[in-house]
Formats: C-alpha cells, sequence, structure tokens
C-alpha cells in the first residue's frame, strides 16, 4: 500500500500543472479505477470495508437522497426488498422528478441499518475484492482513474531557460531480449542514433515499474523511452494478452494519459523492435528524440538541480 | 373458516352503529358472521366454545382487548383471531355521526379481517430453568432476597465482593435507619438467611441466556468457578463519598472536620456531661434526596439530646418524614439557611463563615465539630459489574430499572433483578420492601411452568447480509452475530419487533407481522375510506400495544371524542414502525401520521419510544429533502392518564 503513496508522491512530484481531467485506464491495466457506489441497494452491511486492505473504504451516516430518487428499480427488484420498498415510497412521494436538488441527509445517532459507503481514489488499488464481497451488487470497477481528485491542485513551477547547447537527454528501459539486441546491432551496424541517450537493460519490458519511470523523470531526463520485443513476440509471454510488452503498452499510454494530464505530455513512450531490428531501433530513438527536442527541455526541477 | 363475531355490549352500542348495515356490507368477506349481545358473559363464552373451533380464523369487534381478550384468552379454541375495539375506539368516541362511525367500523373489520389471514400461531419458547439464584452483595437487600428465597424454597448463592466488609457495613448503611433498628434487622435477616452458601468474590463472565445463566465467579482465594443459575439479584449497597466542599472544610487535614457518617461513633464515646458545639452543613452542589435528608435530621437530633449545640447550615432539606424535622427542632436542633464560605482553624476551634445568599448577611461561628453531609454514591464497583453483565446505568451511576413504574425490580437484562440500594439510595423500609419485590419477581419467574409463548423474529440466512443492524437494534441480547449466523434467543426475547425495523433487507421478519402485512392492511385501510368516505381526509395512529394503546381505549371510556377517519394500528412497539410503514401511509394519502409511544423513558420495551422518535425525525428528514411537508409525520407519546391525547393529534386535521 505503500507503494501506492509512493508512486502517487512521485506524479505529485514530476506534475507542474494541475490535472483537470480523469483518465480513462486501457482495458490491459489493471490497479487502476473509479469504484462506483449505489448506495439505494446498500444494506451498510460494512462487508466491502472489512474486504478492503487498502483501507479504502469507510461508512459515513448518511443517506444518499438523490441515488435513491433517480434510480430505476430493476423488473425483478432489488435482492434488498426493505429497500426496494422504501426506494419505490419516496420515488412515488416525489412527484415533480425534479432531482437536481436533492440533498443527503444525514442518519441520526443511534438509529441502525443506513449509511453510506465512501471511496477514498487515493487509497484504492483497484483490487475488486470490495466488489466480491459485497451481498447486494453495489459496487462496480469503471475505468477511469479520478486523477484530479487524487493528485490535487499543482504549483507550476518557475519555467526554465533553454541552455544553448541543450541536447535532449533521454532514458531509454529496453528489453534483456530483442530490444537490447536490436540496440546492440544498431551499435555494430554504425547506425547513427543521438548519443544523449541512456539506456537501461530490464529482464523484460513488463518488469518496468512505473516508479522508475517517474524518478528517471523527477532526475531531470526530458523523456522516457521504453522498447520491448515486437509484440506477440515477448520472450516471457508469447502473444498471450498478459504477456509483458502487451501489458506495458497498455500502462505506457495510460502513463502517457497521465503526463499529459499533469503538464508533461509527450515525453514518454514505448515501441517495440526485433533483435534483427537494429535500423527500426536507430529510428525510434531518432523518432523519440526529434519529438523531445522540439518540446524542449524538461519543466521538471531535477531533484538533483533542486539539492544544489 | 373466517368468522366475524361482533358484541353489541348489551345493546348499547346499537345507539351508534349501525349493526345491520354493518353485517350487510361486511358480508363477503367473512364466511360466517354472527352478532351477540354480551360476549363477555357466560352465555357469550358458552356460545364462543360452541362456535369457534380449532382451525377457525375469528375477528372479534367488542371493547377493547384489554378487556374481553382476558377471558376469551381462554376460552377460544383458535389462536388466530384479531380484536377490533368497536366499542372504544369507535362507538364511544364517534357518537354523533352514526354514519361516520358504522363506515369507520367497516373500515376497522376489513383490517382485521386481512390481518388474520397474516396471523401464526404464537411460537413456545423454550423455558427450561436453573431453580437457582445467585445474589451480589450481602448487605441488607441482599439478606432479606436471600432469606426470602430460601423460605420459598430456592437455592441461593451469595456472593459477596471483596470489598464487602460485615462490620463496618452497619456503618456504612446507616443512612437507612437509625442503629438500634439497623442492629435488629440485621439481626434477624442474618439468622432466616441461614444456610444460604456464601462465596467471596467477583463476577468475570457472564453467558447464557435468561434463565439459564452461567456466571464465571473469580473468588477471593484465587479460584475460579463457574455457577449455572436462573436468575441474578444484585443488591449491591451505596457508598458515601467526601462532597465537593471536604477540601475547603479541611477534611482529612483535622480530626475536627468529620463526615455525617461518622457523627454517631464521635457521639456514642462522649462522656455525659461533655458537651461540644457541632457545625452541620450541606454541599451546596449535591442534589439532596429525602433519604439523605432523613438520614441527616436523625443524626443531628441525636447529637442535640446528648446534650450537644448544633447548628445545621442547610439550603433544602428533604424529608418524607416531618416528624423528623419535628423532633430535630424538639431537641434543640438550630437550623439556618446559608451556604459555608470559609473555613479557619484557630486555637479557640474552627471558625466557620456561613453566607445567607437571601439576606446577603454573613456571620461567624466558632465550633468544636464541622461535620459534613456525605453524598451517597453507587457502591464503586458497580461500573465493572455492569460492563460484566452488560446492564445499563443511570446518570447517577446506579444500575437503572427497566421501566421504573411497572418493572421496579427488573434491569435492562431480561433474568437480572436489582434490589435496595444497587438502584437508588433508599431507607430501610423501602430497601426491605424492594428486596421483597424482587424476590417474588424471581420467584414468579423461575416456577413459571407451563408456556411462554410469543410471535419471534425469524431471521432468512439466504437474506442476511450479517449486518448486524438487528443485533445492535435489539434492547435484551436477544439477537446475537454468531459466526456466520443471526441467532435468535427467544427466551431473553420480549416479542417487541424492534429488530425488524432495523433490518434493511428484509432477511428477519417478525411472525404474524411481516412487512407485507404492514403494507397490505395500509393499503387496504386507505382503499376502504375512499370507498365510503371518497375525499375525506384521514389520518393513520400507529400505536404501540402498551401505553398508546391504552391511552386511546381511555379516550373511550372518558368520552373524550374525535373525528371518524382516524385509523389506528396496533404494533407490538413503537419501535418496530420503520420509515417504510410512514412513507407508505403517506403514498396512500393519509393526511398525517401519528406514530404514538410510551412517554420517555417508560417504553415496556426499553428503547422503542426513542427509537420511533428517532425513525420519525428521519423520515421527516427525507421528506424535506423531497419537498414534501414534513409536518404530515409526527411522534409523540400517550400515556392512560392522559386520555386527551387522542383528541389533540387527530383534532386539528390539515
Ligand atoms: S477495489 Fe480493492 S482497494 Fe479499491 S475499494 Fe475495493 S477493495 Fe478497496
Ligand atoms: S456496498 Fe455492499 S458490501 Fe458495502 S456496505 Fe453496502 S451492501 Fe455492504
Ligand atoms: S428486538 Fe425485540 S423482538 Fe427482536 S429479538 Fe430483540 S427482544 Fe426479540
Ligand atoms: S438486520 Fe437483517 S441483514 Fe442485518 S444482520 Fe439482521 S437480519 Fe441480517
Amino acid at each position: 500500500m505503500d507503494k501506492r503513496i509512493q508512486l502517487l508522491d512521485a506524479i505529485r512530484a514530476i506534475a507542474v500543472k494541475t490535472p483537470m481531467n480523469d483518465v480513462e485506464v486501457p482495458e490491459s491495466v489493471v490497479g487502476f479505477g473509479t469504484i462506483e457506489y449505489k448506495a439505494q441497494t446498500c444494506s451498510a452491511c460494512k462487508k466491502c470495508i472489512l474486504a478492503c486492505e487498502p483501507a479504502a473504504l469507510d461508512m459515513e451516516d448518511t443517506l444518499n437522497m438523490h441515488d435513491y430518487l433517480r434510480v430505476t428499480v430493476p423488473q425483478e427488484g432489488f435482492r434488498s426488498k426493505n429497500r426496494e420498498v422504501l426506494v419505490t415510497l419516496l420515488q412515488n412521494l416525489k412527484q415533480d422528478h425534479d432531482y437536481g436538488d436533492v440533498q443527503a441527509i444525514s442518519v441520526p445517532e443511534g438509529l441502525p441499518g443506513y449509511g453510506s459507503i465512501v471511496w477514498s481514489a487515493e487509497q484504492c488499488i483497484a483490487c475488486d475484492k470490495c466488489i466480491e464481497a459485497c451481498p447486494e451488487d453495489c459496487l462496480t470497477l469503471q475505468k477511469t482513474y479520478k486523477l484530479p481528485e487524487i493528485i490535487g491542485p499543482i504549483e507550476a513551477p518557475p519555467p526554465r531557460t533553454e541552455g544553448k547547447d541543450w541536447e535532449p537527454f533521454i532514458v531509454c528501459f529496453v528489453c534483456w531480449e530483442c530490444s537490447h539486441a536490436a540496440a546492440d546491432l544498431a551499435g555494430l551496424m554504425h547506425l547513427h542514433y543521438p548519443a544523449s541517450i541512456r539506456t537501461i537493460r530490464l529482464p523484460c519490458s513488463g518488469a518496468l515499474e512505473p516508479i522508475h519511470i517517474m524518478t528517471a523523470m523527477a532526475n531531470g531526463a526530458d523523456g522516457v523511452l521504453v522498447t520491448g520485443c515486437l509484440l506477440s513476440e515477448c520472450h516471457y509471454g508469447g502473444d498471450s494478452p498478459k504477456a509483458g510488452n502487451f501489458m506495458q503498452e497498455g500502462f505506457v499510454k495510460f502513463w502517457s494519459d497521465i503526463f499529459e494530464e499533469i503538464g508533461i505530455g509527450g515525453r514518454l513512450n514505448i515501441d517495440f523492435a526485433s533483435a534483427a531490428m537494429g535500423i527500426k531501433f536507430a529510428e525510434i530513438v531518432e523518432t523519440f528524440t526529434e519529438q523531445i527536442r522540439k518540446l524542449g527541455p524538461t519543466p521538471i526541477q531535477a531533484k538533483t538541480e533542486v539539492q544544489e | 373458516m373466517k368468522k366475524l363475531i361482533l358484541c353489541t355490549c348489551n345493546k348499547t352500542l346499537t345507539k351508534w352503529l349501525d349493526f345491520a348495515r354493518i353485517e350487510k356490507e361486511v358480508g363477503s368477506t367473512f364466511e360466517s358472521i354472527h352478532i351477540h349481545d354480551a360476549l363477555c358473559l357466560e352465555e357469550g363464552l358458552t356460545f364462543l366454545d360452541a362456535e369457534v373451533s380449532k382451525d377457525d380464523t375469528v375477528v372479534i369487534g367488542a371493547c377493547t382487548s384489554q378487556i374481553i381478550g382476558v377471558p376469551l384468552a381462554e376460552r377460544l379454541k383458535s389462536e388466530l383471531v384479531s380484536y377490533v375495539p368497536l366499542r372504544e375506539h369507535v362507538a364511544w368516541v364517534h357518537k354523533d355521526d352514526q354514519k361516520g362511525a358504522t363506515n369507520k367500523a367497516l373500515v376497522l373489520l376489513n383490517d382485521a379481517a386481512i390481518h388474520v389471514d397474516f396471523l401464526e400461531p404464537q411460537t413456545a419458547v423454550d423455558i427450561e430453568m436453573e431453580k437457582k439464584v445467585l445474589i451480589v452483595g450481602g448487605g441488607i437487600a441482599g439478606l432479606k432476597v436471600a432469606s426470602d428465597l430460601l423460605q420459598l424454597g430456592i437455592e441461593v448463592t451469595l456472593l459477596e465482593p471483596p470489598e464487602f466488609n460485615s462490620k463496618d457495613y452497619l456503618e456504612k448503611n446507616q443512612f437507612m435507619a437509625d442503629s438500634s433498628t439497623l442492629k435488629g434487622v440485621v439481626k434477624d435477616l442474618k439468622t432466616t438467611s441461614k444456610g444460604v452458601k456464601k462465596v467471596c468474590g467477583t463476577i468475570s463472565k457472564l453467558s447464557g441466556r435468561a434463565g439459564l445463566y452461567s456466571v464465571s465467579l473469580k473468588r477471593d482465594n484465587g479460584k475460579e468457578e463457574e455457577i449455572l443459575v436462573g436468575a441474578i439479584i444484585i443488591a449491591t449497597n451505596s457508598e458515601h463519598s467526601p462532597p465537593s466542599i471536604a477540601k475547603m472544610c479541611h477534611y482529612g487535614k483535622t480530626n475536627q472536620t468529620l463526615l455525617l457518617s461518622e457523627l454517631s461513633t464521635l457521639i456514642a464515646k462522649q462522656t455525659a456531661k461533655e458537651s461540644k458545639t457541632i457545625f452541620v452543613t450541606q454541599d451546596p452542589s449535591y442534589h439532596d434526596s429525602s433519604v439523605a435528608g432523613s438520614y441527616l435530621l436523625r443524626e443531628v437530633t441525636y447529637a442535640a439530646e446528648k446534650g450537644n449545640t448544633v447548628i445545621v447550615a442547610h439550603s433544602d432539606i428533604h424529608t418524607k418524614d416531618e416528624n423528623l424535622y419535628r423532633a430535630a427542632r424538639k431537641s434543640g436542633v438550630i437550623f439556618i439557611r446559608g451556604s459555608l464560605e470559609k473555613v479557619s482553624k484557630k486555637k479557640k476551634g474552627l471558625v466557620c463563615r456561613l453566607e445567607n445568599t437571601l439576606e446577603s448577611q454573613v456571620r461567624e461561628f466558632t465550633v468544636d465539630y464541622l461535620v459534613l453531609q456525605t453524598q451517597l454514591k453507587p457502591w464503586s464497583g458497580t461500573r465493572p459489574l455492569a460492563d460484566t453483565l452488560g446492564l445499563n446505568l443511570d446518570r447517577e451511576g446506579f444500575i437503572k430499572t427497566r421501566y421504573a413504574k411497572m418493572k421496579p425490580v427488573q434491569t435492562s437484562k431480561r433474568g437480572i433483578f436489582i434490589a435496595g440500594n444497587a438502584k437508588t439510595p433508599m431507607n430501610l423500609n423501602d430497601a426491605l420492601a424492594s428486596a421483597s419485590n424482587a424476590s417474588l419477581e424471581v420467584f414468579k419467574n423461575l416456577i413459571a411452568d407451563g408456556e411462554r409463548k410469543g410471535w419471534i423474529p425469524v431471521v432468512d440466512e439466504e437474506l442476511c447480509d450479517l449486518c448486524d443492524a438487528c443485533v445492535e437494534a435489539c434492547p435484551n441480547d436477544a439477537l446475537r452475530h454468531e459466526g456466520d449466523l443471526i441467532k435468535h434467543i427467544p427466551m431473553n426475547c420480549e416479542f417487541c419487533g424492534i429488530c425488524v425495523s432495523a433490518c434493511p433487507t428484509r432477511a428477519i421478519e417478525f411472525q404474524s407481522h411481516s412487512k407485507d402485512s404492514w403494507l397490505t392492511r395500509i393499503e387496504s385501510i386507505a382503499t376502504k375510506h375512499k370507498k365510503l368516505e371518497g375525499q375525506k381526509p384521514f389520518s393513520l395512529v400507529y400505536a404501540c400495544s402498551e401505553c398508546a394503546n391504552a391511552s386511546i381505549d381511555q379516550a373511550g371510556f372518558a368520552g373524550k371524542g374525535y373525528p371518524t377517519g382516524s385509523y389506528v394500528i396496533q404494533f407490538p412497539c413503537a419501535g418496530m414502525v420503520s420509515p417504510i410503514e410512514i412513507l407508505k401511509g403517506l403514498v396512500v394519502g393519509a393526511e398525517k401520521i401519528i406514530v404514538a409511544h410510551c412517554p420517555p423513558g417508560g417504553c415496556h420495551h426499553q428503547t422503542g419510544d426513542h427509537l420511533s422518535e428517532l425513525v420519525v425525525k428521519f423520515t421527516q428528514d427525507m421528506l424535506k429533502s423531497i419537498g414534501q411537508d414534513p409536518s404530515r409525520v409526527k411522534a409523540t407519546y400517550m400515556i392512560a392518564a392522559l386520555p386527551n391525547k387522542m383528541q389533540e393529534e387527530v383534532a386539528h386535521r390539515g
């Protein structure tokens, strides 16, 4: 759980702009999402709270009248008959169907059986455990990530002036297998690719943890490039959708969207090259370097600089 | 067969109700209708013997079930009966509106016809009981209970807490009576309670249920022991504690300042001619009870009679016995209003400065002894004991009674009783009376052979979310969450239905009073009313079957009439009403819903009055949030002593 907090802190550290939009979570990305809660069927049994390891859920002494009124009771009804009747009766009494200004009400102290679940986006690791635990089907996982809520307001750092002899400094995570060989091949073939690139070898592109990307950015990288084997050729997963490179592609897409939101868009990319593709590898690096060159130096105050 | 049996109450009700019309219009709802003139008399009962068989469902339209229900409970062969109090709830309160009254009778009889369809036979509860009793506290009340029960042939164990010391016990209890009376009583009680098994120690754990409690005892000698008892009686004592002004009065620093409880010892040691000036003062911050007041008067009289000069500085002395005050005056005690401001130690004695706030007068007295009225507090071990046993305490820390008027020796937990000073400081006679009460009550409980029957809550495991709402709501520890189940302990259950109102899912249903039964009945009352009365507004009163129902009956007896179109639905307890029944009433068009409960703190099931207020407040909040008028819903108490409550509540409709 600390890991999640570490990661979020790392994102906050490299953010230069307050995120404004929720970010879509790609299908292959797990561990991030939004828990949607339907108050109208909830029996306040707290099973979800007990199931949630990172303590992302809590119980509040309120009744969400808005949800109660807005919901359409399905044909077969709710599992919880008392809630169903309550919802139906309230809807029946609210004849104008104008639910705009309906407020949640508080449950009097000492009255058992009512309450609402509150979910904390920051703590949640989208593990689905609460959903499995809920007997009333109140919870669902949405593939969006509530970035603005999670990251909070960010103070923009002072703009950086571009040194004359600035060259993009790019960290490239290469996988042990194809990509690394491709990079070697590119070297052997004396293909020209920018010198400003530092390659870091990983067993598999899938093994790259987001914190590494954030750390690279925080330490002054102008961009981060991830390369892996060709899709469906992952040495560890083949063409399974769970293969490292497949997963990482989704993740990098997710992280680049987040980068966009926090003001450092375009500085993260993933691409794929097989061991035999020296030229392709050189091209990938070239294109990305060009892109970074256009974007200019990173707006992030590198940690090392701050220290000085 | 579904049968309707009406009673004209010796033809008197025909004046206000059109029986012929009722017979005609109610027709098809019942398979047979009989109108009798005196159901409660032997001829009526004989008629019922012959008429009603075991498999019939019966609606009795007569007087209140409080009256007719008593003989009928023995004579009716069927258990599936619904009573409509045509006399108290209809005829006698709508005397000037025969048509309206007859309409109302039709609505109520129709409702009862539906009600009997939902009725189930009552469940017999396992009443296996251990015919042994544990008494905690071997003081006066404890000894009295022990000797009473011994005489009744019940096996008794007397548990004496470690702090207990029979020697200083007499001294500690002097507030209860003068010491010679006290001594005599204790001596007698010791003789009559011979043979009781005494154990010194504390209770460390309680499990089981009323009638079959398993008590773990930790004995002073270190041994642990487990005993099985049918009932527990708490008979702990009160304790004296120095008042808040003790420090100012140098209490503990000089032997010239003492507590009232120490005064008699001092006087007893006095030699004949030695006369002292004694200044006795109350603590202004301590609310004096009549027990404490009487005690004060007794002590000062004794001191004055021994030839001392006694001055009592007081603000208010309560006593139930005027003679005590007279005796004090006669013995020469001087009473002065005022509060002690300052005490200084001088060679010649203690100088007490007294301020009379009313007359803004300051006076000083130089005295030999300063005596402080003590505060009577619960025994210091009360709280831990209450925690172990799961009992509620009152504001001052004494053990709370279940229901002061009707159940003065019952605690909040079934099977646990109180006697004497455990409840509040008492004088000797009251303490002895309360002890006798407690022993009789326990005896009645333990020998109660036959059956304990009632409608009980039934949990559907499949639907239960184990949310614990019912467990939390039950005031009687009759529901427990054990493993993956909610377990009902019928012997603890008071058949109140409070648990059912708390359940969010409807996994728990009360026999004969399912959620559906309420909803159907509320709906049918509205439909029938509209059919007979058209647009005429109507209100629904959800009345608890105890105080509120009695109050509505009394409205009939007292002739406190109210408009027709007011229908009473009887709930076992007002705490069983949930927002669902209230909202349903509004949806079917009732102008007003009144939830009538017992007076605050007077619920027969302990929490129903409070819970129904919460439920109504919560429902009002819901109504507000959807833009409806919350004043259409109201919770209020009704008691038999206030027969005009019903009139007030339903008279000004609209
Ligand atoms: S998905 Fe997992 S982490 Fe998120 S709220 Fe549910 S149980 Fe907690
Ligand atoms: S959301 Fe589901 S699991 Fe959580 S309290 Fe509500 S009903 Fe129980
Ligand atoms: S709430 Fe009442 S009916 Fe329900 S279990 Fe407790 S005592 Fe019995
Ligand atoms: S209130 Fe209902 S759902 Fe909750 S534990 Fe009790 S029976 Fe089960």
